[in-house]
């Protein structure tokens, strides 16, 4: 009987976990928007302070809850030698989430660069992206329309697939919100075409 | 009853954390431990049994065990595991031979339910000799890929001339505090 009653409780608990990835150059802010993500969507957590993230090497994850779903989140070092080891996660995941660092121009064409690989790769085609023009905070940064020209030439690899590119600033969270709920519709939408992981909550 | 225990112990001050010091025979544990209590290189021998040293680094007390790293010793590992805030992973990245070994024993000790809160750090250690894997090296030769559900960092570091330890110790004291 409690066998019976825990498997229909387990059942009513359980969650479609989709699993998101997020990538970019080393110091785009991956980590700081991962925490302000976790921060806004999590009651009673209050996030590493932005002046003690340092550069990744490994894997950060978090979790968020949201409209009846559960996001993973795989927030990977950038740095050129750890770009590597990105594709070992493109199969798993169900979203992307590229971030670039808006004020630094010098880089542009490298972040550029490392998009274009990684979106061409075939474990990911069909996957929502979004791309995160971050850093807004600072007044010299540029803008999503000086980005996108930028990024013109990728579209024949961005192929048909939701994708959105929008302005944020992790350090101030400003814009974050709308950039996972639209995330959280897109992987719900494509769940046709990748299936969710089942979990128990 | 434990959340309660541990609600009331909150108010009374930080806990101490617990820590352990896992690798293979020669990785450089104990070289780390003292390295990180004295500040000082101790010449040690192969550590058959524990070391056990508490740590204070920032306003922040760490218990950490350092456990022999030998075959015939490692079953042992899981009798130290209960409590367990962090593992520190130390790897030597001269020894190629035997990262597959480390692999192995790193991702069967992971399996542990007793370890499932604990944050994993992983000292790619011997970086100050010639031909020592990279950190990218150190990830794929350790399958660290596998590890989904768990928040992880590599750092290079080289005991004996102290360098990266304090970056991995800021990173690890950052983790611990902020951890839910």
């Amino acid at each position: 009987m409690f066998t019976l009653l825990h498997g229909f409780y387990k059942y009513l608990k359980q969650k479609d976990e989709y699993c998101v990835l997020i990538l970019g150059l080393d110091n785009a802010g991956k980590t700081t928007y991962l925490e302000a993500a976790k921060t806004k969507f999590t009651k009673n957590y209050r996030g590493i302070n932005p002046s003690k993230i340092t550069t990744t090497v490994g894997l950060n994850i978090g979790q968020i809850d949201l409209s009846g779903i559960r996001l993973s989140f795989w927030d990977l070092g950038g740095q050129l030698e750890l770009q590597s080891l990105w594709d070992k996660y493109y199969q798993e995941s169900h979203g992307i989430i590229y971030v670039i660092d808006s004020n630094d121009r010098d880089r542009m064409e490298e972040s550029k660069e490392v998009f274009d690989k990684m979106i061409s790769n075939d474990h990911l085609s069909g996957v929502p992206l979004l791309v995160l023009a971050n850093k807004q905070d600072l007044p010299d940064c540029m803008g999503v329309r000086e980005i996108k020209p930028v990024f013109q030439h990728s579209g024949s690899h961005i192929g048909r697939r939701e994708c959105l590119v929008m302005p944020v600033s992790a350090l101030t969270k400003e814009g974050v919100d709308e950039g996972i709920r639209w995330l959280t519709e897109s992987v719900k939408q494509n769940s046709i075409i990748r299936k969710p992981r089942g979990v128990n909550d | 009853m434990g959340g309660l225990l541990s609600y009331f112990r909150g108010l009374l001050g930080s806990r101490e954390m617990r820590i352990l010091i896992l690798g293979l025979d020669g990785a450089g544990k104990t070289t780390i431990l003292y390295r990180l209590q004295v500040g000082e290189v101790v010449t040690t021998i192969p550590t058959i049994g524990f070391n056990v040293e508490q740590v204070t680094y920032k306003n922040l007390k760490f218990q950490v065990w350092d456990l022999g790293g030998q075959t015939s010793i490692r079953p042992y590992w899981r009798c130290y595991y209960s409590n367990t805030d962090a593992i520190i992973y130390v790897v030597d990245s001269v020894d190629r031979d035997r990262i597959g070994i480390s692999k192995d024993e790193l991702l069967y000790m992971l399996r542990e339910d007793e370890l499932n809160d604990a944050i994993l750090v992983v000292l790619a250690n011997k970086q100050d000799m010639e031909g020592c894997m990279s950190v990218a090296e150190v990830h794929q030769a350790l399958g660290l890929e596998a590890l989904k559900n768990r928040t992880f960092q590599i750092f290079k570091t080289s005991a004996t001339k102290g360098e990266g330890l304090d970056q991995a110790m800021d990173w690890l004291s950052n983790a611990l505090q902020t951890r839910k």
